[in-house]
C-alpha cells in the first residue's frame, strides 16, 4: 500500500480530463435530481461528496452510461458513454445496492464478469481480483452468505477483473468493517498510483477526507463546491457556527461572551444562550476561559448545527 | 446469444421454488390423462385428447403459466433486484444479453410443456392418430418461444409484469378472443393452436386460424418483439438498480 500520495491538479484544473460534465442536468419528470453541473476529472482519487439524495448517483450513472442526460453533456474519455457498451472495456463500476447472484461463489461471479469482459484469460484475472480484495478463504462459498463487508469485496473484485483504469463506485464503503474499510482505500490508492482514475460517492465527510485527493460537494443536484479536500474543510469550518449553552448565570455569560471577537451574535433563549461564531476553533477554546473569568458554571456548550446536511446547506447558501 | 448469461439465467430459474411448482404443474396432465384413460370407455379418445387435453389444458393453461413465470423471472427479477447492472456494464451487444434471457426462458419452458404434451398424449392416445399429439409438441414449442418473447419483453416495460401477463392469458385470451373472432389475429394461444392444425390430420380437432397464417403471425410477432425488447433495452436506464 503507498502511504505516500501525489496529490493530483483540482478538479476545475485538469487539463486532459477522463471524465468531463458540461452544464450537465438529469430530471425525473418534475424531479431535478442533477443540474447544470460542470467539472473535469483527471487521474486521482476523486470524491463525491453530499447527503443522500444529493444526486451523487444520478452522476455516476450519467457517468457510467446508464442514464442519459436530460441537458448538458458527459464524456468519458471524449465520448459520450450513453449507449456505448466499448467504454466497459476501460470502466469497472461497483453499484450501491448489495443485490448480487446469491447461488453463485465469489470466484463463480468474479470469473462471470471475466468472461462477459472476454478477457484472453478470465481464470486468471478471476484469481488476481480476488487476491486483491483478499477474498481467498471465501472465495469458493455462495455469496449469498456473505457479510455485507465481503459482498463490497466481492463487488470491487468484479470491477476490477478486467483492470480498468478507470473506477466508478457508489457507497463502497457501506456496511464495511474498519479493517476492511482501510484495506479497500490502501487498493484504491495503489490503483490511483498507477495512473488510475477513481471516483466515489458518499455522505461520510471522514471517508472522503481519509481517501479523496480532490472533493466535488453535492447538493440538491447541484455542485455547491470543488476542490481538494483542505479547501472544502476550511469552507466548511469558517462558516458561522452557532452553538447553544447552559450555565448558571446566562445573563453575566452572555455580557462576557459578546466582548469575544469571533462572537457574531449573543441571544438567551429559554433556560440558555444562543451565541453564533465566525470561528469555530476560537470560540470553542475561548468559552472555557471566559467563563473560568466571569467566575461561571457550565452546564451544557453544544454546537447546534453540526448535521452534515447544515454543513451542506450552508456550502450551497454561502 | 452469449452463452455465460445463459448458463447464468438457466441457474437462477432452476434454483428457485416456483420452478418446482411449474414441474408439479406439467405433471398434471399425465395425470388427467391416467384419469381418463381408467375411467372414460365411452368417450372418444382422439377427440378428448385433441379438445380437453392438448388444447384445453395444455395450450390454454399449462404453455402460458410456464412461459410466463418463465420468462418474467428470467429478465424481470433481474431488475428487480438490480443484478442486471452486472451484465449491462460490459462490452456486449444488448441484442445478445435479450437473446440469451429468451433462450434462457424458451428452453425450459419448451422442454416442460413439449414433455407434458407428449408424455400425457401418449398415454391419452394410446397409439391412434401419432401426429395429433407430435403436432402438439412441436406447435407448443413454437407457441412458447412466442409466449415467451412476449413476456420478456413485458417484463422489461413494467415492474407488474406477471398481472398483466395474467390478464392477456386469462383475460385477452380467454374471453377478448372468444367474444371478437378479429382480435385472433392478436393472440399467441391461437397461433399455437392454428400451428397444431396444420401439423395434423385429425379432423377432430380444427383452430380458428389457417395454419399457414397462424405460423406467419407467429414468426412476425416474435420477431418483432424480440427486436422491439432488444431496442427497449439499448434505451434502458438503470434509474434505480445503480
Amino acid at each position: 500500500m503507498s502511504e505516500q500520495r501525489e496529490i493530483p491538479p483540482p478538479v476545475d484544473q485538469v487539463v486532459e480530463p477522463v471524465i468531463r460534465l458540461d452544464k450537465a442536468s438529469r430530471w425525473f419528470g418534475n424531479i431535478v435530481a442533477v443540474s447544470d453541473v460542470s467539472f473535469s476529472i483527471g487521474p486521482g482519487i476523486v470524491g463525491l461528496l453530499g447527503p443522500n439524495g444529493a444526486g451523487k448517483s444520478t452522476i455516476l450513472q450519467m457517468v457510467a452510461g446508464f442514464l442519459k442526460p436530460s441537458s448538458g453533456s458527459v464524456l468519458v474519455r471524449g465520448r459520450s458513454p450513453w449507449r456505448n457498451e466499448e467504454l466497459f472495456r476501460y470502466t469497472g463500476l461497483v453499484p450501491e445496492r448489495e443485490a448480487i447472484y446469491p447461488f453463485l461463489t465469489g470466484y463463480e461471479f468474479v470469473l462471470l464478469n471475466a468472461r462477459l469482459h472476454k478477457l484472453p484469460n478470465p481464470k486468471e484475472a478471476t484469481a488476481r481480483a480476488i487476491r486483491m480484495v483478499e477474498l481467498e478463504e471465501a472465495q469458493h462459498r455462495a455469496t449469498g452468505g456473505y457479510s455485507k463487508g465481503m459482498k463490497q469485496r466481492v463487488k470491487l473484485a468484479t470491477a476490477l477483473v478486467h483492470d480498468p483504469p478507470l473506477l466508478l463506485l457508489d457507497e463502497p464503503f457501506n456496511g464495511v468493517d474498519p479493517a476492511q474499510r482501510l484495506h479497500m482505500m490502501g487498493i484504491l490508492r495503489d490503483l490511483a498510483a498507477a495512473g488510475g482514475t477513481i471516483v466515489f460517492s458518499s455522505h461520510i465527510l471522514e471517508e472522503v477526507e481519509r481517501l479523496a485527493d480532490n472533493v466535488l460537494v453535492i447538493v440538491s443536484g447541484r455542485l455547491a463546491a470543488s476542490g481538494d479536500f483542505h479547501r472544502i474543510r476550511r469552507l466548511m469550518t469558517d462558516r458561522p457556527h452557532t452553538f447553544v449553552i447552559r450555565s448558571n448565570d446566562n445573563r453575566r455569560l452572555a455580557a462576557a461572551l459578546v466582548e469575544m471577537q469571533c462572537v457574531r451574535g449573543v441571544e438567551l433563549i429559554d433556560g440558555g444562550l444562543s451565541v453564533r461564531a465566525s470561528d469555530f476553533g476560537a470560540f470553542t477554546l475561548g468559552v472555557p476561559l471566559v467563563a473560568r473569568d466571569t467566575g461561571v458554571t457550565l452546564y451544557e456548550f453544544v454546537p447546534a448545527d453540526q448535521s452534515l446536511e447544515s454543513v451542506f446547506s450552508y456550502l450551497v447558501n454561502r | 446469444m452469449n452463452r455465460e448469461i445463459l448458463v447464468l439465467s438457466l441457474r437462477q430459474l432452476l434454483g428457485r421454488r416456483r420452478t418446482f411448482a411449474l414441474i408439479a404443474l406439467a405433471l398434471l396432465p399425465l395425470l388427467v390423462a391416467l384419469v381418463f384413460r381408467t375411467g372414460n370407455a365411452d368417450t372418444d379418445p382422439v377427440d378428448w385428447t385433441a379438445n380437453a387435453l392438448l388444447n384445453g389444458l395444455i395450450v390454454t393453461t399449462l404453455l402460458p403459466l410456464v412461459t410466463l413465470v418463465l420468462s418474467t423471472t428470467s429478465l424481470g427479477m433481474e431488475i428487480e433486484d438490480g443484478t442486471i447492472v452486472y451484465l449491462l456494464s460490459k462490452p456486449l451487444s444488448r441484442a445478445r444479453v435479450i437473446t440469451a434471457k429468451l433462450a434462457a426462458s424458451w428452453l425450459p419452458a419448451a422442454a416442460l410443456v413439449s414433455l407434458s404434451a407428449a408424455s400425457s398424449g401418449a398415454i391419452a392416445l394410446q397409439g391412434a392418430e401419432p401426429t395429433l399429439f407430435v403436432a402438439f409438441v412441436i406447435a407448443a414449442a413454437f407457441g412458447a418461444l412466442a409466449y415467451s418473447s412476449v413476456f420478456l419483453l413485458l417484463s422489461l416495460l413494467t415492474s407488474r409484469a406477471l398481472v398483466i401477463g395474467l390478464i392477456y392469458v386469462f383475460i385477452w385470451e380467454g374471453i377478448v378472443t372468444e367474444l371478437f373472432t378479429g382480435t385472433r389475429i392478436l393472440s399467441v394461444r391461437q397461433y399455437t393452436l392454428g400451428v397444431a392444425d396444420l401439423l395434423t390430420d385429425t379432423r377432430k380437432f380444427e383452430a380458428h386460424l389457417d395454419g399457414a397464417v397462424a405460423l406467419a403471425l407467429m414468426v412476425i410477432v416474435t420477431a418483432g418483439v424480440v427486436a422491439f425488447t432488444i431496442r427497449r433495452l439499448n434505451r434502458f436506464e438503470t434509474r434505480t438498480v445503480f
